[in-house]
């Protein structure tokens, strides 16, 4: 076991450590990582898993948006010397300096080569043969120190580190815009994604950042994800980032969010980090996914049926909700300002789309039914369904 | 396109038909006679040979018996070897001529490292001693993932791992000094989702160097089996249903054209290395093999054209199933293929690379790594695999070093040439009472996945619904669970530790001069066809948005563009692949 480089501080988190983990470009044996993803989480930790084929760009933007606590890269297949030492350098140019790194490799990352990644700024590198219990309590050990307030820190992570703040039931500052387009206060528009999991919402999300992204080319869109907490262990695997491929972009500031025992649909801390982002001024557009849900109240509703969070409602569903009676539980087809019904690709869409469609029609309001296959490559429907957030948005204004 | 359950139905009632035909030679005086003489003329035809000690052995033992029922059992539930099922093996003599001087060695020894002048230096060295030229290629994570040495983020990753290719002219220091149109003359390449780019450079720097007459005397294999990659190996470039067009785009374009060569090796062995147990690493990869029959079949293809150009490849690690898993496939290959698909024998055949387990070798003790090795090789040839790579032991840590790359390579000829295992006589194991009670239970169990599979909606929708993902990592986490519990003993690591220092071996690493002069070709080669590479991907981007053969426009493309030129049009036109995790 490599020693440590630096001693931390062993004071208790006011929440469960925040860890990322990746396996670096170029790089697809995620075995060995989804095996500690797993240990982590049964430890109380929650865990930001990005996936595979992950450039060192994406792992610093996604430690310093999500304010980790540590960076746990996985590599096999060579290269590591070179991808440690990137990522933390771009770290440190990115204003995550204070984020360590660790790593591991089986056999490909040698003594030696730990010890010069070691020199070049990785905090440590775990090798074959360490038991996981051992590791999972040294990490615990060794990166669970709280979050504090930090003045320097700038951008992105000024954001993330308010968030942090609010997640730990902190006192947080409401960033104020630092710019304004034309002199008038800068307004996002911020649209509650919510419906049953497995619907497709996370890929949907993704498939609306990247009209986002196309339509304007210099604005930038939020996405809070929250998912859900494991009751027992209080850690989380938190693996939206995994299939967002569009939202692996400066101009997309992603937050995992776990529940930590809220049973809202949202982590206690979204209505704060929805503040947070509103105030920076920064986005035009903020989507929040709420964890799976449905026939309960609105997740985007203080206490579901209070003021609202956001300015507009989506609901995603999918063909297989289970039939009629089912559709007419499900509360939030009252109060949606849009419907999707994904995967239409999906040899029941045809039912599906008649059936929700007359199930729209007796709330009287005017709802329009999208019908989207969000994992098909330019889908018309996704492009009809971002049309109708624009307009939203615009009426709004 | 799923036809799992009648797969799976089709076995079991191959099995009853079998088992009838016993009872039948037991009871029908007739058919028994009829079994007798012809048992008897099948003696009569084995000729004799002799160990160097003087022994006199039939080059095919078949068991001892003139029992009607135990005859015709051999002969329908097991086949002679080269007759279906073809649990035997796919051919009659199998290593037999091979060893004695007239055919080619089943080894076949998988390189890659550096840039391309380097790997064909080591192609050189281990094949100096080979009576035919059997090469394996392995290529850098760049190229894998379809980038360009120069793409962002990568140099690290350039030649490490595998051979680093750009463009054709790579290709063609590849290969300097082979004669790739030799008879003998095999090619393999362990490429996924860039396969149809990188066959499409290999057929351009063959056609610089031997005219463009050579294309259809071209042999070998190409991975290209984009299934176990979106299941298991996480090599994906572009969305599911368009990496499978481009695929049976690259098989239809070869079958005809490039009639020697093997398209698509369906592929367990990753399957195995991410966590799946030996039966799901089966069951996965026939599936998969049995989806790619039936989306070319929608395509259009004649199952007799396609189906003896389908080649398979298995882990082969230490476990017990491992001791019938090629046996047991190819049983279950031909039984689905003539039952279900309506092939002719020709089509029927599954062909077997093996190549021995990468997860077993551990880097505690790593000279235990040889033996473990010998080990599964010898598991390997006892299912008669068609061809098999042995694996370094100092892989743990590195590409392998010459060093250790020749002993696996000895290890082999050990084996093969120096034992009189498989020399002298087929069918030396088959028929055991191990074996049989092993097939019989691996076989269900391979049924009862494609059962659970045919009711996901088949492979396609399991995989949508993460099915195998999902049970190759449960897998593996158990293999794992059982390492740290101790009820998996490996040796070194949780069982008899010596606590030795991890050794310090030679690594074979690409220097950062090497991945500079990699870049600095790749942009060489950019500036040399700046004009030419826009109108070519013109091209290649109206193919393949207007539902064209993308592959037969690759072979003209790659001769100005470079693999990541491409990869980036392709994926302009169909997006890309969404992760799973």
């Amino acid at each position: 076991m490599a020693r440590a480089k630096t001693t931390r501080s062993t004071a208790r988190p006011a929440g469960p450590l925040r860890i990322l983990t990746a396996v670096p470009i170029c790089d697809g044996h995620d075995s060995a990582v989804t095996t500690i993803n797993i240990e982590l989480a049964r430890h109380g930790i929650e865990v930001i898993y990005l996936g595979y084929h992950q450039p060192a760009s994406a792992i610093v933007r996604a430690a310093i948006q999500e304010d980790v606590n540590v960076v746990g890269l996985s590599s096999y297949n060579g290269g590591h010397i070179v991808f440690f030492k990137e990522v933390v350098d771009q770290l440190k140019k990115g204003g995550g300096g204070d984020i360590p790194v660790f790593g591991g490799g089986g056999g490909t990352i040698t003594q030696a080569d730990a010890r010069l990644m070691q020199r070049q700024g990785t905090d440590r590198i775990y090798f074959a043969g360490t038991s996981l219990d051992s590791m999972m309590a040294e990490i615990k050990r060794h990166y669970g120190r709280a979050a504090k307030p930090n003045a320097r820190f700038k951008g992105d992570r000024a954001l993330a580190r308010a968030i942090t703040l609010a997640e730990s039931g902190l006192s947080f500052p409401l960033l104020p815009a630092p710019r304004s387009r034309n002199g008038a206060p800068h307004r996002s528009y911020v649209v509650g994604v919510a419906g049953p999991g497995g619907a497709g919402k996370s890929t949907l999300i993704d498939e609306l950042t990247s009209r986002f992204l196309q339509g304007n080319p210099a604005g930038r869109i939020a996405i809070l994800a929250n998912d859900p907490s494991h009751p027992d262990t209080g850690g989380a695997i938190l693996g939206d980032r995994v299939s967002a491929i569009y939202s692996q972009d400066d101009r997309v500031f992603f937050r995992s969010l776990a529940t930590r025992g809220s049973l809202t649909g949202l982590s206690a801390a979204a209505p704060a980090a929805i503040d947070i982002l509103k105030a920076s001024g920064e986005f035009d557009l903020i989507l929040v996914e709420s964890v799976g849900v449905g026939q309960e109240s609105d997740p985007f509703r203080i206490f579901g049926r209070g003021p609202k969070l956001v300015d507009a409602t989506l609901f995603v569903l999918a063909p297989y909700y289970g039939g009629l009676i089912q559709l007419q539980k499900i509360a939030l087809l009252n109060g949606a300002d849009l419907v999707a019904l994904n995967k239409c690709d999906h040899p029941m869409a045809h039912t599906a789309r008649a059936e929700i469609q007359a199930r729209l029609d007796q709330n009287g309001r005017g709802q329009t039914l999208h019908p989207t296959t969000a994992a098909k490559h330019f889908d018309p429907g996704v492009d009809a369904l971002y049309a109708a957030i624009l307009g939203l948005s615009a009426k709004s204004k | 396109m799923n036809s799992l359950g009648k797969i799976a139905d089709s076995v079991d009632a191959y099995n009853r038909h079998v088992a009838a035909e016993v009872a039948r030679a037991r009871t029908d005086p007739a058919f028994a006679t009829a079994l007798r003489e012809r048992w008897a003329k099948i003696r009569a035809s084995i000729e004799t040979t002799h160990s160097p000690t003087g022994t006199a052995l039939p080059r095919l033992a078949l068991p001892q018996t003139d029992e009607p029922g135990a005859i015709a059992e051999y002969l329908l539930g097991q086949g002679l070897p080269g007759e279906f099922p073809y649990a035997n093996a796919a051919y009659r003599e199998m290593y037999l001529d091979k060893v004695s001087g007239t055919g080619e060695e089943p080894m076949r020894l998988f390189a890659g490292l550096g840039l391309a002048e380097d790997t064909n230096a080591r192609f050189h060295y281990l094949g100096q001693h080979q009576k035919s030229l059997r090469l394996s290629t392995a290529f850098d994570g760049p190229t894998l993932y379809g980038l360009d040495s120069d793409h962002e983020g990568v140099l690290g990753k350039v030649g490490e791992g595998g051979v680093a290719i750009d463009t054709v002219e790579d290709m063609t220091r590849l290969f300097a000094g082979f004669d790739l149109t030799r008879k003998d003359a095999s090619v393999s390449m362990t490429m996924n989702a860039p396969a149809p780019m990188i066959l499409a450079m290999f057929i351009a720097a063959a056609k610089r160097r031997f005219g463009p007459g050579c294309v259809p005397n071209l042999r070998g294999t190409i991975q290209a089996d984009m299934l176990k990659e979106v299941q298991a190996q996480n090599e994906v470039i572009f969305p599911i249903d368009a990496s499978l067009r481009f695929l049976c785009d690259m098989i239809e374009w070869c079958v005809p054209n490039m009639p020697r060569w093997y398209p698509v090796s369906i592929s367990g062995y990753h399957i195995a290395e991410a966590g799946a147990t030996p039966v799901q690493q089966a069951a996965f990869t026939l599936a998969n093999g049995f989806t790619y029959a039936g989306l070319l079949r929608a395509r259009g293809a004649d199952v007799n054209e396609f189906g003896p150009r389908l080649s398979f490849f298995l882990d082969c690690g230490l476990d017990v199933e491992y001791l019938v898993l090629g046996r047991v496939c190819r049983r279950i290959w031909a039984i689905g293929m003539r039952e279900v698909f309506a092939a002719n024998p020709k089509a029927q055949i599954l062909k077997l690379h093996t190549q021995t387990s990468g997860r077993s070798l551990i880097a505690a003790e790593f000279q235990n790594n040889l033996t473990r090795t010998a080990v599964e090789l010898m598991l390997s040839y006892m299912n008669y695999t068609n061809s098999c790579h042995s694996n370094s032991a100092d892989e743990p840590f590195t590409t392998p070093t010459e060093q250790y790359a020749t002993l696996a390579s000895h290890g082999q000829s050990i084996i093969m040439e120096e034992s009189g295992v498989f020399k002298h006589m087929m069918n030396m194991f088959g028929g055991a009472p191990g074996l049989l009670i092993l097939e019989r239970q691996v076989e269900q169990a391979i049924l009862a996945v494609f059962r659970e599979m045919n009711t996901l909606g088949g492979v396609l929708a399991a995989q949508e619904q993460r099915y195998q993902r999902s049970k190759i990592q449960e897998a593996g986490h158990n293999y794992e669970k059982q390492i740290y519990a101790g009820t998996r003993p490996i040796i070194g690591l949780n069982k008899y530790v010596n606590d030795e220092p991890m050794p310090s071996v030679p690594l074979a690493r690409t220097s950062p001069r090497k991945q500079r002069l990699q870049v600095e070709r790749l942009r060489a080669f950019k500036q040399k066809h700046a004009k030419k590479a826009p109108a070519a991907l013109q091209r290649l981007e109206n193919v393949a948005r207007h539902g064209g053969n993308v592959f037969a426009e690759l072979v003209n493309t790659v001769e100005v563009c470079s693999l990541g030129q491409i990869t980036a049009c392709l994926s302009g036109v169909v997006g890309k692949f969404r992760p799973m995790v």
